[in-house]
This record gives C-alpha cells, sequence and structure tokens, in this order.
C-alpha cells in the first residue's frame, strides 16, 4: 500500500497532540499526505459514531491522540 | 424503566434477509437511559450496518431516525414518510414500540433490533436490575417496599424458602434472596410484626395470567357527540 494513497485521520486533542502537530508545522516536518488532522476540544469526543463514520468514509485508519 | 439489550448484530442481520432499503428506528424513552436503542445507539448500528453490508459487496440503503416515544402514535406519525419508504423497520424500542410501528402502519414490516427484558432500574453504571413485574395488584404496601413478586425467583408471598442462603438465592449466589431484604428492611424500619399476616394466596388473574390487559378510563376518554 502506497502511503501516499493510504489515508489516516488524526483525531487531535486541542490543548496537547494539536499544539504538537502545530508545532511540526511551524518546524517544517514532514508527514505523508495521507495524514489529515482534525482538531477535537478533547480527545473524549472522538465516540465510537464517530470512528464508525470516518472508516465508513473511506479512512483505512484513526490516530487518536490527546 | 423498561430495559432492554440489543440483539446481535448477526441476528439483525438475518432479521433484515436481503432488504435494500432499512430504516432504523431509535426511541428517545426508557431504551434512550438504559443505552439501549436511543438516536446514538440508532445511528451506530445504521452505520454498523452499512459497512457490513458493503463489506459483503451488496450496499444497502440504511438510515436510522429516533422518536420520542415508539409506544405512542402521535410520535410515531412525525416519522411517516420515513417508515412507508422504507422495505424493513428496524425498530430499537421495546416490544411494546415494535407493535405500536406495525399497528399504525398495516404495511410496514417491522422486525426487533433489541430483546426487551424487564422493567427495572439502574443500581449502578452499567448494571440495571429487574423491579417490577407488573403483576396487576400490588403488594408493596405489605412488604416495605420490596417487591416479593419481582425479586423472589419464586414469587413467594410467604418467605423466605429453604433456597435462601447466607442472604442468597438458591439460583444463583449473586441473586440476593427477596424474601431476605423484606425481612431485613422490615426490621430495620421496626415492621417485622406485619410479616406475622399469613397471606393468602394471590390473584393471578389481575397478571398476564389472566390474558392480555387493558385499561379504560372513561373520564379520559374522548365522547363524540351522536
Amino acid at each position: 500500500m502506497n502511503s501516499d494513497s493510504t489515508l489516516i485521520v488524526a483525531f487531535c486533542c486541542e490543548h496537547c497532540a494539536y499544539a504538537a502537530a502545530d508545532l511540526a508545522g511551524g518546524l517544517r516536518m514532514q508527514y505523508p499526505s495521507g495524514i489529515r488532522i482534525v482538531m477535537l476540544p478533547c480527545t473524549g469526543k472522538a465516540d465510537p459514531l464517530l470512528l464508525l463514520r470516518t472508516f465508513e468514509e473511506g479512512a483505512d485508519g484513526i490516530m487518536v491522540a490527546g | 424503566m423498561i430495559v432492554a439489550e440489543q440483539k446481535t448484530i448477526d441476528e439483525v442481520k438475518t432479521l433484515l434477509a436481503d432488504a435494500r432499503k432499512v430504516l432504523v428506528i431509535g426511541c428517545g424513552t426508557c431504551v434512550t437511559v438504559c443505552f439501549a436503542g436511543g438516536s446514538r445507539e440508532a445511528a451506530i448500528l445504521a452505520c454498523s450496518l452499512r459497512m457490513a453490508s458493503q463489506l459483503e459487496g451488496h450496499a444497502r440503503d440504511i438510515t436510522d431516525v429516533t422518536v420520542q416515544r415508539q409506544c405512542e402514535w402521535e410520535y410515531l406519525d412525525q416519522a411517516a414518510d420515513q417508515i412507508k419508504d422504507a422495505e424493513v423497520i428496524l425498530s430499537l424500542g421495546c416490544g411494546v414500540g415494535v407493535q405500536a410501528i406495525a399497528e399504525r402502519f398495516p404495511n410496514a414490516w417491522v422486525v426487533p433490533g433489541l430483546n426487551t427484558k424487564f422493567m427495572g432500574l439502574p443500581t449502578e453504571q452499567g448494571v440495571w436490575a429487574e423491579r417490577c413485574a407488573a403483576c396487576g395488584d400490588c403488594v408493596l404496601g405489605l412488604t416495605g417496599g420490596v417487591c416479593p413478586i419481582a425479586r423472589c425467583s419464586k414469587s413467594l408471598l410467604n418467605g423466605p424458602c429453604g433456597g435462601s442462603e447466607g442472604g442468597h438465592c438458591e439460583i444463583d449466589p449473586d441473586t440476593p434472596c427477596g424474601w431476605q431484604l423484606i425481612y431485613d428492611r422490615m426490621e430495620k424500619l421496626g415492621k417485622l410484626e406485619l410479616l406475622m399476616d399469613v397471606q393468602p394466596p394471590k390473584n393471578w388473574q389481575k397478571a398476564r395470567d389472566g390474558g392480555p390487559r387493558k385499561i379504560v378510563r372513561e373520564d379520559l376518554k374522548l365522547h363524540h357527540e351522536e
């Protein structure tokens, strides 16, 4: 599987992991284009329905970071 | 509340057979608060079924809607268009909800997504226990508010029986003896002498044994002028 065509959705907590991703961007760090970062107000918001719908819409994998 | 739990997804898929257009209908009352068939569960089940059907190579049109109470036709009417449009209605209501849909929509094919278990209450987060058996002739006034019908495995009116061991029922060490609960409570309330009255056999005709039950309140009925 090509890493660029693999779609990974990363649900990141606004207060920690998203800030880390922001910092990574600021430092011009590279990561595959198939990774999509979605900010959540808290990873407690990552309920089963959100994860199921993400897979249903075509994600190959999900990362929850918080 | 009425307490229910979801059927397995395999059983649900069997009930849906090869239907192409399915409506999952949740209920916003009892089964919402016991996390079996509310809007969240309806949406999750619909999503799971859609993905399952895609994986099996025959994508179905599966949508979901939740009404406030499936057991009242007026609420069901709000989803009438969706109900009439679906090939199969998967009800996440209790057994009353399923039948309310069948009665209100004579042409709808409705199947149950839940197993309705009992009337009870949550005793702790994630645990529900039976409390009422709807016997039709309440005896809680005799037993200090602990029901011998629902909580004694034999529904004894004069207990406990010889199967009560250390406060537990012989059917299962995790099941408290209903009559031990009654005795302990009456003792605490200083009303043990009330248990000296031997209760006569109960008239079970007022329970399910008397056939389907109905209440008619003439004072509430709408009387049309002739």
